[in-house]
């Protein structure tokens, strides 16, 4: 089985450090970059599967060169080789361009499902997965938790979760699949997976060599326009109730009853 | 021919009898020799450090110091031990046709020989009261710490018999044929017995004068196949003993492409290792002491180090006890070598559960109690490494902690640009190393400071830090912090395993230092963990510093006089107890110091507990435990706490940011402790408090809480 993930590097959320810089951008040089969280457990359902099946992994992401280093460390969990779309021109790109250029990526990959975390943790924009379904006209299974590939018939299930429970979907493959929490927790990385990371394929391409039709694409052309922005509010002082259950449920009924919040 | 042994029948037997039976133990010893070499790992250089290592020898080997901390046990095993070589003496006489004997009767008239042959009774006498005693630990007061088999009572048994029978036989030659000088006591029971007949008398003694040579020959063959087997092995273990400082663990290549990381089957351990296991001699004093025992948990050292020895025997078998010659394996297609699958067989889940490998709070309780000084620790963490860099094989927690550290550098996941949260509000200026090599002063530093991750991150250990830091400044020092260019030292993820980490910011951190040319300079910190890191471990990546633990420094301020306290003998007496660090106690002797500072607040009265100083008992967060969940057993704060709540102090003293958290929470959650009356104090925050305000800048020091 083929199987392509979609891992972005985003700023470290840990590290606290996100600033704009001057055209409005988040300052990826200002913070240490790490695979997006989503994205990593989506990679991990990958790799169960392949575990299960047997094929390979190939990571995909559009970023600045700097991202090869990130797709490292989710090499190093265990994929097989990595796939970087990389052009300057790119900076700044909008949803719209973004699943142009992933969906062109793609179309150069041979795969039986794409699968994406919800959302990423700096553009929280959680559309780009089910645009290049769109596009590809893939057919498109969202809010993943469980996933059961059929390779001989060429199906996929999944179990989808709801508000009230779950819907059980049927789709043949290839497919996109939009990973939840729900599949389990991502894997440290081996000492021996981090060496074996070093050697393995990952390529840096541009739009001319993936034959993409972006005219008119990037930062320049972006459909969108930050207006302004501003810090949240920090979060006011924590009260700690300790004790038993149940004097802790009363203290905190007391607390959001003088709040007046129920 | 033999004159000395003229009474005795067949008397040339026993070079047959005693020799043949060294042979086998030789040959035993050198098939267990066989497997040790089998380790990979590099054990310690046989040939370097002679006079260390002897001294060593004979401080733990003869003198037996560590057998003391349990009085009536060190006693009662000096009395054996010694009384065992003193009868050896006779032995190798006996075994030797007489030699020995032959040559200290020489000179002084036999003054010599008869002095030896008088302590030998008196010696024989004692031996077998002591052997009495041995008998009652094991049949009827039973202390908790032994293992009870029939291997024990055997060998006091042989012991028991060697010494009775050469006595007795003594006594009936000197019925039959006259006393020899010196042996009084047995010249004494003889007296009644000489009327007797002399056939009888005869007979008697050559069957005892021969029990005992077959006792011994018994004694020689079942050696090595018991625990008591430490009668020979405790030299080579004691005087091979590491040597390197107790908290600095073995380097480590990352980049051996082909090796294995970490200890997974016996291959990876070192031959010591290996000695360690053929030398326990299951007395129990580790588990004793173990925090995680204590509470309940699967970890046993005891078990661990019998496990090793048990998988070491296994992977012997097969073996022939005479190797064969390389021409009589080809013609007959023998394999007298190590069977590869005997040694490919992990460690873990066979010497020693999974669970309790991540027990282990890295304390060294265990080390410190080992008599034969046996290494328990290295080889844990040597399997947590492998558990870690090959398999990622641990506890989920720590994820969490090992993504923090190698991120944002500090397992608490807090940004890097809060780290000096902890001045706010200061009312004096903590100046920033990169600030102050701009500005050209350099030279002109007295101190760095080393704050840690715990003291910038953890709310309550912020507070010491402003204390701390309060004394610095109270000293009129010039000191400087490093700010964001600090990083976690990486010793909680070197003591879980993950060494890739560890190397990861260690590096980073010696880089720094040495760019700042830190190791011309004192550098001080609260935490034991940070010290213990960068003063025993920072030399294996090319970084030399001298640091100093605050409770160190703190005392050399104060009998300089560079910071006084306000004593005005109006201070209330108030009661306090000091929870000694592990790291800086046990793995540092730093013991005296923080009771210096203690001693120097006034009103306070130092209460100790039990287990205190190098003896101290874990408050549970060592070796990377601070980010585990404690989920079997009880947990070992509260032991803890209980142990410095039952000496009735008012404060709970520390030393150390995570101890400082551990009994926080203990304190807070115990029952006796309900209106929270107890609180646990840094030694620098009970200092700060009583300090004369500054004279020269005038400031009040109201800031610390």
């Amino acid at each position: 089985m083929h199987i392509v993930v979609m891992t972005k590097p985003v700023p470290d959320p840990a590290a606290a450090a996100e600033r704009l810089d001057a055209d409005q951008r988040l300052d990826r040089a200002a913070s240490p970059a790490v695979v997006n969280g989503n994205d990593e457990y989506a990679l991990e359902a990958a790799l169960k599967l392949i575990e299960a099946f047997g094929g390979e992994i190939t990571l995909l992401t559009m970023a600045p060169a700097a991202g090869a280093e990130t797709m490292r460390k989710a090499l190093a969990m265990g994929a097989t080789r990595g796939l970087l779309i990389s052009e300057p021109a790119l900076a700044g790109s909008d949803v719209p361009t973004t699943a142009i250029v992933l969906a062109t990526a793609l179309g150069g990959l041979t795969y039986d499902l794409v699968l994406a975390g919800v959302d990423t943790s700096d553009g929280g924009g959680g559309v780009v997965p089910a645009a290049i379904a769109a596009r590809l006209r893939l057919p498109y299974l969202g809010n993943a938790a469980k996933i059961e590939p059929d390779p001989p018939n060429g199906r996929v299930t999944v179990r989808r979760i709801t508000p009230i429970g779950y819907d059980v979907l049927e789709a043949p493959m290839p497919a996109l699949i939009v990973c939840t929490q729900a599949l389990g927790e991502p894997r440290y990385p081996s000492l021996k997976g981090i060496m074996a990371a070093r050697s393995k394929e990952l390529v840096t391409r541009t739009l001319e060599s993936l034959g993409a039709d972006v005219a008119g694409a990037g930062g320049a052309h972006t459909t969108t326009r930050v207006l302004g922005t501003r810090r949240p509010p920090s979060r006011g002082a924590t009260t700690v109730v300790r004790g038993s259950a149940e004097e802790g449920a009363t203290a905190i009924v007391e607390l959001l009853a003088a709040r007046r919040i129920i | 021919m033999f004159p000395v042994f003229a009474e005795v029948p067949a008397y040339p037997l026993v070079f047959v009898v005693f020799w043949g039976a060294a042979a086998f133990f030789a040959l035993v010893t050198a098939r267990h020799i066989r497997v040790l070499a089998a380790g990979h790992a590099p054990g310690p250089n046989p040939l370097a450090k002679i006079p260390t290592r002897t001294l060593g020898l004979i401080r733990y080997a003869f003198l037996q110091v560590r057998m003391f901390k349990d009085p009536r046990a060190g006693v009662m095993h000096f009395g054996i031990f010694w009384g065992f070589i003193l009868l050896t003496i006779g032995t190798a006489d006996i075994v030797t046709g007489g030699i020995i004997q032959t040559i200290l009767s020489a000179p002084f008239d036999g003054l010599i020989w008869m002095a030896i042959s008088a302590m030998q009774n008196v010696v024989a006498v004692i031996v077998l009261v002591f052997i009495g005693w041995a008998f009652e630990r094991r049949l009827i007061s039973k202390p908790a710490r032994l293992t009870y088999n029939r291997d024990a009572l055997s060998i006091l048994l042989l012991i028991g018999g060697v010494v009775a029978t050469e006595l007795f036989a003594q006594v009936f030659e000197f019925a039959r044929y006259g006393d020899k000088p010196g042996a009084f006591i047995a010249a004494a029971i003889a007296n009644p017995l000489r009327s007797l007949d002399s056939g009888f008398l005869e007979a008697a003694f050559a069957v005892l004068w021969w029990a005992r040579i077959a006792i011994v020959a018994a004694f020689l063959c079942f050696l090595p196949f018991s625990k008591h087997y430490h009668v020979a092995m405790a030299f080579p273990n004691i005087y091979y003993r590491k040597l390197a400082p107790r908290g600095e663990l073995p380097a480590m290549d990352l980049e051996a492409e082909d090796a294995t990381f970490g200890v997974r089957t016996l291959a990876d351990l070192g031959w010591k290792d290996m000695l360690d296991g053929f030398t326990c001699t299951e007395c129990g004093r580790c588990q004793q002491a173990c925090p995680a025992w204590n509470t309940g948990k699967p970890l046993n050292p005891k078990h661990f180090i019998m496990g090793i020895r048990e998988m070491s025997v296994e992977a012997e078998h097969g073996l022939p006890l005479i190797p064969n010659s390389a021409i009589v394996r080809e013609t007959y297609g023998l394999d007298d070598t190590i069977q590869a699958a005997a040694l490919a067989k992990p460690i873990v889940d066979n010497a020693i559960p999974f669970d309790a490998v991540w027990d282990c709070v890295t304390c060294g309780a265990c080390v410190e109690a080992c008599p034969v000084l046996i290494e328990h620790v290295d080889k844990i963490i040597g399997l947590r490494r492998n558990l870690v860099l090959e398999d990622s094989r641990f506890p989920a927690e720590l994820n969490g902690a090992f993504r923090n550290m190698e991120g944002v550098g500090n397992p608490w996941g807090q940004p890097p640009a809060s780290r000096l949260d902890w001045t706010k509000g200061l009312p004096f200026e903590v100046p920033i190393v990169a600030d102050v090599a701009a500005a050209g002063k350099l030279e002109a530093l007295d101190v760095l400071y080393w704050v840690g991750c715990a003291a910038a991150f953890d709310e309550r250990n912020r507070k010491v830090a402003r204390a701390f830091a309060t004394c610095l400044d109270a000293a009129g020092l010039n000191f400087a912090v490093l700010g964001q260019e600090e990083s976690c030292t990486g010793d909680p993820a070197r003591r879980m395993g993950n060494d890739y980490v560890y190397q990861m910011l260690a590096s980073g951190n010696v880089e720094t230092l040495n760019r700042y040319r830190m190791g011309e300079k004192t550098i001080v910190t609260a935490c034991p963990h940070c010290f213990n890191s960068i003063g025993n471990e920072y030399g294996q990546l090319g970084g030399t510093f001298r640091v100093v633990h605050h409770s160190a420094f703190l005392k050399e301020l104060l009998a300089a006089g560079r910071l006084r306290v306000i004593d005005d003998e109006t201070s209330p007496r108030r009661s306090v107890t000091l929870h000694d660090s592990c790291y800086m106690a046990r793995y540092n002797n730093v013991v005296a110091e923080p009771r210096d500072v203690l001693g120097a607040v006034p009103g306070l009265d130092l209460i100790e507990m039990e287990k205190t100083g190098k003896n101290t008992f874990c408050c549970g967060a060592g070796g990377g435990r601070m980010w585990m969940e404690e989920t079997r057993g009880t947990r070992i704060n509260a032991s803890r706490t209980d142990q410095a709540l039952s000496t009735g102090a008012g404060t709970v003293a520390t030393e150390c940011p995570f101890c400082m958290t551990m009994m926080k929470d203990g304190l807070e959650a115990a029952e006796n402790n309900a209106a929270g009356e107890v609180r646990a104090v840094d030694i620098a925050e009970l200092l700060a408090e009583s300090l004369a305000p500054r004279e020269l800048a005038g400031r009040q020091l109201s800031v610390l809480q």
